[in-house]
């Protein structure tokens, strides 16, 4: 996986320029999606053939493509980045209506930080602009003749040096002034839309008087709001939900695909601000996460204290350790809590009775082999439900495991295998690479038991081709997951210097292209519906396509 | 006593907040609003004002009692205006003496005073089509037994009149 864009492109820049013949290529094609969005995304591989698809066209590094293709449709922004874009918004306002930088932020905010929305309403009727805002173009009270003036909050005199006021000139004393913005500010983000404290004069308080006003810990309060407003209020960007995450992603409405990589490393659909969910929709997500937690204390439960006999189908409820099960009469069939097979396959090789290994290497791996099994069982909607969640949560799992083991590669191991091995930690990216290719394929493979979980039942072609994809998918991310974990383990033990390190670099990486490719291609056929099964039930033209393209982009790595 | 004024703010005003209201209540003696007569404590902090409805009004002739207490940072905070029972009968004023009035909450500002909350609630008053209760008012004096302030309350204003 990619890491998403960031303001910078030099790095990206270089990681094009790795191909051979393609270095000018590479920039071209990210221009060109730059401008169009996500919206060549439509593609389907069967074009390939048809060489409808330019940039496939060349044989080369089809990686390079697909992981453009990814991009250009968010930016992730820091805070200086924010600020830096709020500045020019800000400037460009006040240039084009010739107002002061403190009353276009004023206007910008008013209108949702929308550029074009200001310069529409204010060409349209900047009177009503001005009063719906506060911004007032002169006094409405002036006190020129008077020697002193009566500050309007603890109705002391002062002389004129000694009070303020906003452009509408209702005067209070400094200290009045003072503690009337430190309240606001104190209060919350309504110190955004602060006005004159002189009831119904609503004369706005802009960001000149705060800084001449308040202490410099509330001024910092103040700008930390504004630029929460401007994130929050603006319809193009959106806080990273990942707690402790201080960046934004601004987003280019329309342009399709909702999933975006935060540079935090977390994925979320900027469209319903859930984690990634590609292939799945936000109405299912959303329906699916219901679902959830609507019946969770229900199937907490049932997970975790019963299961149905695999024999007779009656949920039995486990009430002692061992995992020894035997069936109530008449049915009396003796079966493992684990793996559900029959206790008369165990026996001290398979773990004894209190583990059982079958399960347990299953559940390392991120899949039951009793998928069938279970398969079967799921008749009953809860059942059915049952199968689809606990897998569904399992891969959720499998993610949190991998991700951890990332961050453990990145953080320790890559470091001393960079050393035994005697090559420089830059030439160890791929294998970062392909536990960023591990953690994004748990990530689609969980979601795509929420699709299969949706999935109408009068459409058996499509069920048995979705099921068929995604074992495909699962048998193929063992692949990639096993060799990076544990023929990994060899080098990572080794004394010194192997010398097929580079044969399993070649490996592993192809592994992760190939991988990628089809996770690729299976969450494009998920998300068209898997349109290509008609209604024939002929699915092997699509199965050729996904196995086929997989195949094919394999042979180059292998 | 209320059983919602339980609640009213222990501490007590700051030296801002009594130079204000030592020149509030000097404006008041010489000036006071029209319908309002304050009833002489030693205590700055709570105010007790009696209302007389306005003549010509559905209130003519009626007197109600106001309580005002103010908060440490007055008139940065506003301060807590209740009617002490009996209040009157009007769609905005809830048995318990609460009065939903934007000015008291959200829309306070310091350059306001207790005589123009004075003037506010009687226009309140005033311009009253009927005398009946608020339509919530069972279930929002149920909530607040616990001595709850009408400060606390989330209110939303029935209307701009208010």
């Amino acid at each position: 996986m990619h890491d998403a864009n960031e303001l910078t492109s030099a790095e990206e820049d270089d990681y094009y320029s790795g191909g051979d013949d393609d270095i000018d290529y590479g920039d071209a094609q990210e221009d060109y999606n730059y401008e169009y969005g996500y919206g060549n995304d439509d593609d389907d591989d069967d074009d390939d053939d048809n060489g409808d698809y330019d940039f496939m066209h060349n044989d080369s590094d089809a990686d390079e493509v697909s992981a453009s293709r990814a991009q250009k449709n968010y930016t992730v922004l820091k805070e200086e980045d924010i600020r830096k874009i709020q500045g020019e918004d800000i400037m460009r306002i006040s240039n084009v209506l010739s107002i002061s930088r403190e009353a276009a932020c004023i206007l910008l905010r008013r209108y949702n930080w929308n550029v074009n929305d200001v310069h529409e309403q204010w060409f349209a009727d900047e009177g009503r602009v001005r009063k719906s805002v506060g911004l007032f173009e002169k006094p409405v009270v002036q006190f020129l003749n008077a020697k002193e003036v009566t500050c309007g909050i603890c109705f002391d005199n002062y002389s004129h040096e000694l009070v303020h006021s906003a452009a509408c000139g209702h005067a209070f004393c400094d200290s009045c002034w003072k503690a009337y913005v430190s309240t606001s500010i104190n209060d919350g983000p309504g110190c955004l839309t602060l006005r004159c404290p002189s009831p119904s004069c609503g004369a706005a308080i802009g960001q000149d008087m705060i800084d001449m006003l308040a202490s410099d810990e509330d001024k910092e309060k103040y700008r930390h709001y504004l630029l929460r407003s401007f994130v929050e209020d603006s319809r193009k960007t959106k806080w990273c939900p990942a707690p402790g995450c201080d960046y934004a992603i601004k987003y280019v409405v329309g342009s399709g695909n909702y999933d975006v990589t935060c540079s935090c490393s977390y994925s979320f659909c900027w469209n319903c601000t859930e984690e990634a969910h590609r292939p799945v929709d936000c109405e299912t997500v959303a329906k699916w996460i219901l679902k959830n937690s609507a019946e969770s204390e229900n199937m907490n439960w049932i997970l975790a204290n019963s299961k149905p006999c695999p024999k007779c189908k009656r949920p039995i409820e486990k009430n002692q350790g061992c995992m020894h099960m035997t069936c109530t009469p008449p049915c009396k069939f003796e079966f493992c809590w684990l793996c559900l097979g029959a206790w008369i396959d165990h026996g001290e090789r398979t773990g004894g009775f209190y583990a059982c290994n079958r399960y347990e290497s299953a559940k390392q791996e991120g899949v039951y082999d009793d998928t069938e099994k279970r398969r079967e069982m799921a008749k009953n909607s809860l059942e059915r439900y049952t199968h689809y969640y606990e897998r569904w949560a399992s891969n959720q799992l499998s993610r949190q495991k991998a991700l951890a083991d990332l961050q453990q590669m990145q953080s320790v191991h890559l470091e001393k295998l960079s050393k035994v091995q005697s090559q420089p930690k830059s030439q160890m990216k791929f294998i970062i690479e392909a536990w960023q290719q591990i953690v994004e394929c748990r990530r689609v493979l969980k979601w795509t038991y929420a699709y299969g979980y949706y999935l109408p039942e009068y459409e058996p072609t499509k069920q048995q081709f979705f099921e068929y994809l995604q074992g495909e998918a699962e048998t193929g991310l063992e692949r990639l997951h096993q060799c990076a974990e544990k023929e990994l383990q060899n080098y990572l033990n080794a004394e010194g210097q192997s010398k097929d390190f580079n044969d399993f670099r070649t490996k592993l990486a192809g592994l992760t292209s190939v991988t990628r490719n089809y996770f690729e291609n299976l969450v494009r056929a998920l998300e068209n519906g898997l349109s290509d099964v008609d209604s024939q039930g002929a699915s092997s033209k699509a199965t050729s396509s996904i196995a086929g393209s997989s195949k094919g982009k394999g042979g180059r790595g292998m | 006593m209320t059983s919602c004024s339980s609640s009213a703010r222990k501490a007590s005003l700051s030296k801002i907040a009594s130079n204000r209201l030592q020149k509030e209540l000097m404006e008041w003696q010489v000036n006071p609003p029209v319908g309002f007569k304050h009833k002489v404590t030693d205590n700055l902090q709570r105010w007790v004002i009696e209302v007389n409805g306005a003549p010509g009004t559905l209130y003519a002739g009626e007197t109600y009692q106001l309580q005002v207490d103010f908060p440490e940072h007055y008139p940065m905070e506003a301060p807590q205006v209740i009617f002490i029972p009996p209040a009157p009968l009007h769609p905005h004023i809830y048995s318990n003496g609460h009065i939903c009035l934007d000015i008291l909450y959200d829309s306070w500002s310091p350059a306001m005073t207790v005589s123009s909350i004075c003037i506010s609630i009687l226009s309140m008053l005033s311009s009253s089509p009927e005398k009946q209760r608020p339509a919530d008012n069972d279930r929002y004096v149920k909530n607040c037994r616990n001595g709850r302030s009408p400060k606390e309350t989330r209110w939303w204003f029935h209307d701009d009149k208010a």
